[in-house]
């Protein structure tokens, strides 16, 4: 676990840390890597991958519409908006 | 140097489903904004996906129309990246166990037969809108759209041209929208693509490095963004340059492409399994169930109406290519009416309505009830077909009931003989040079007298009556 990879990755995950939080999280991440790197000497060949612990299906829903327009409610717990929208600073590319 | 050019289709298929994937918010088009959203699409801590029945159900349908392979058990996967109008920093897509694996699309180019294969076909939600131009300093964000059910359609790199790619896109959009898998409204969003483009030499076993250009949105601009994309490829290389691969937009105002993204960290999504979202397991009767109420397709529907009802194959052609068509035409044919008039009108009259329009049938003012009335009229002699091309043009400009504009406008067809006769001898009386040439054997004067007379008659004379008096005066 390099210094790059940290940045990446925060950089990624939009976590801006400063050069002793990096520092420490960077050994943090290495120990935590290190403890699950014990599952590479196992041997998974002919084991199929899990998707989900639980040995249960998903639910399925019938497709009517049952969820109410609540659009008042919605932007007025948005930081910002105006009467139809939620708004964000300006994001072209 | 010749180049060849390899391309690949990511095609998004809004399915046509009421809700949303995960969510029982409408799905409904052009609403006011975010008045059509669920706590699960804002993605609000502690509420769970549950999935859609019939996103499932329409997924598999496309599959086994493309005889692909249905996974029974599939699974979702998040794939991660911020953008304001993705609510919760990520999508939930289909990665590692798609439902559609595999089948193959016929098309056919200018005559020349091809087969693409399909890589897979995957569920995923769609994204919300962003709008930047409405503010200054701020972008907005419309929700509505958050969550809509997507089927990601990947072809095999095995498209050599953008006619190819527009072929290719005309029969998964006629295939959808038969399979009522996706309404096909590519104006709306409905049916969007992507297109990878790469260009080798000829002979080369390696592929190129390809540019992805982004959501175009009509058949035109796939065949206009994928041949400037090629052409600048060539030059890029033909340069001694490389291409670089990167994400471009095709502006249809400047008929060019050009990079989209900026690539200072490459995009790296961090797919992982979804722990919110159990496998999704369709069972086999459920596969019965979706078998059993398969739609039938164009090609067995032209079959279906030449050998059942005897009608022109090009006109069964035409009828069954569009889903809207042929459920008219099937209507008509149901409420026992004949066939074969039925699908000439369709094709004929009703046909350059359409196109002069750019209307789907069930977008016009001719309802299956006033259509059933009209046939009817014609079969039982009360207006003839001419007459019923004046009265569809009434229809179709006010949507008129056609007896009532039968009966309005006086254009009953006249059968009378005796009121026929009196008709007839007043255009041999006014016309004796033409009766004199016809007697001397010019034939085809035959068709002016019947002109005559209909125009006399403001075309209501029945035309069977009128050939046969017409024939006993001029041969007497």
């Amino acid at each position: 676990m390099d210094n790059k990879t940290v940045e990446t990755i925060s950089y990624l995950a939009r976590l801006k840390l400063d050069k002793d939080k990096k520092e420490k999280i960077t050994k943090d991440l290495e120990n935590i890597i290190d403890f699950v790197a014990e599952l590479q000497d196992l041997n998974t060949e002919d084991i199929v991958p899990l998707s989900n612990p639980l040995e249960k299906v998903a639910p399925k829903r019938e497709d009517s519409v049952t969820s109410k327009n609540r659009k008042e409610a919605f932007l007025s717990n948005s930081p910002e908006s105006d009467q139809d929208y939620f708004m964000v600073p300006k994001v072209v590319e | 140097m010749s180049w060849e050019t390899v391309i690949g289709l990511e095609v998004h298929a809004q399915l046509s489903t009421n809700t949303k994937l995960f969510s029982s918010a409408s799905t409904k088009f052009g609403s006011e904004p975010n008045t059509q959203v669920d706590l699960v699409d804002l993605g609000l801590p502690g509420v769970l996906p549950v999935v859609n029945k019939d996103a499932f159900k329409k997924a598999i349908r496309f599959g086994l129309a493309i005889e692909a392979d249905i996974n029974q058990e599939s699974t979702f996967d998040r794939k991660n990246y911020f953008y304001p109008d993705l609510p919760k920093g990520y999508q939930i897509t289909q990665m590692t166990k798609p439902i559609v694996e595999g089948g193959s699309i016929d098309i056919d180019v200018d005559g020349d037969k091809k087969t693409i294969n399909i890589t897979r076909a995957h569920l995923e939600e769609d994204a919300g809108k962003s709008i930047h131009d409405a503010y200054p300093d701020k972008s907005v964000i419309d929700l509505n759209r958050a969550g809509t059910p997507l089927l990601e359609i990947v072809s095999e790199p095995e498209i050599s041209s953008a006619k190819e790619a527009v072929s290719y896109m005309k029969a998964l959009h006629q295939l959808v929208t038969f399979l009522d898998v996706c309404d096909g409204d590519m104006s709306q969003g409905s049916l969007r693509c992507d297109a990878n483009v790469s260009i080798r030499k000829v002979g080369d076993a390696e592929l190129g490095t390809r540019t992805e250009i982004k959501n175009i949105n009509s058949f035109r601009f796939i065949e206009k963004a994928i041949n400037f994309e090629i052409k600048r490829q060539i030059k890029v290389l033909e340069s001694g340059e490389k291409v670089t691969q990167e994400t471009r937009l095709y502006d249809s105002g400047r008929d060019e492409t050009r990079p989209m993204r900026s690539k200072e960290f490459a995009n790296d999504y961090r797919y992982f399994p979804d722990p919110d979202l159990l496998p999704v397991v369709i069972s086999d009767d459920e596969m019965e169930e979706i078998r059993s109420t398969f739609p039938e397709l164009p090609a067995d529907k032209s079959r279906r109406y030449i050998s059942e009802f005897q009608i022109d194959e090009s006109e069964a052609e035409i009828i069954s290519s569009s889903r809207e068509l042929s459920n008219f035409f099937e209507v008509a044919v149901e409420s026992k009416n004949d066939p074969k008039l039925a699908a000439n009108l369709i094709v004929g009259e009703i046909g350059s309505l359409l196109n002069k329009d750019n209307i789907k049938i069930d977008e016009s003012k001719l309802s299956s009830d006033n259509f059933n009335i009209l046939l009817q009229r014609i079969s039982d002699g009360t207006i003839s077909k001419k007459i019923a091309k004046t009265i569809l043009a009434e229809i179709w400009e006010t949507g008129r009931n056609a007896d009532e504009i039968i009966n309005d406008q006086g254009l009953v067809q006249i059968q009378d003989e005796s009121l026929l006769e009196e008709v007839i001898t007043k255009v041999i009386e006014s016309n004796t040079k033409q009766v004199e040439d016809y007697k001397n054997g010019k034939d085809k004067l035959f068709g002016f007298f019947v002109g005559q007379v209909m125009k006399e008659t403001q075309g209501k004379a029945n035309p069977k009556a009128v050939n046969d008096l017409l024939k006993k005066a001029l041969n007497s």
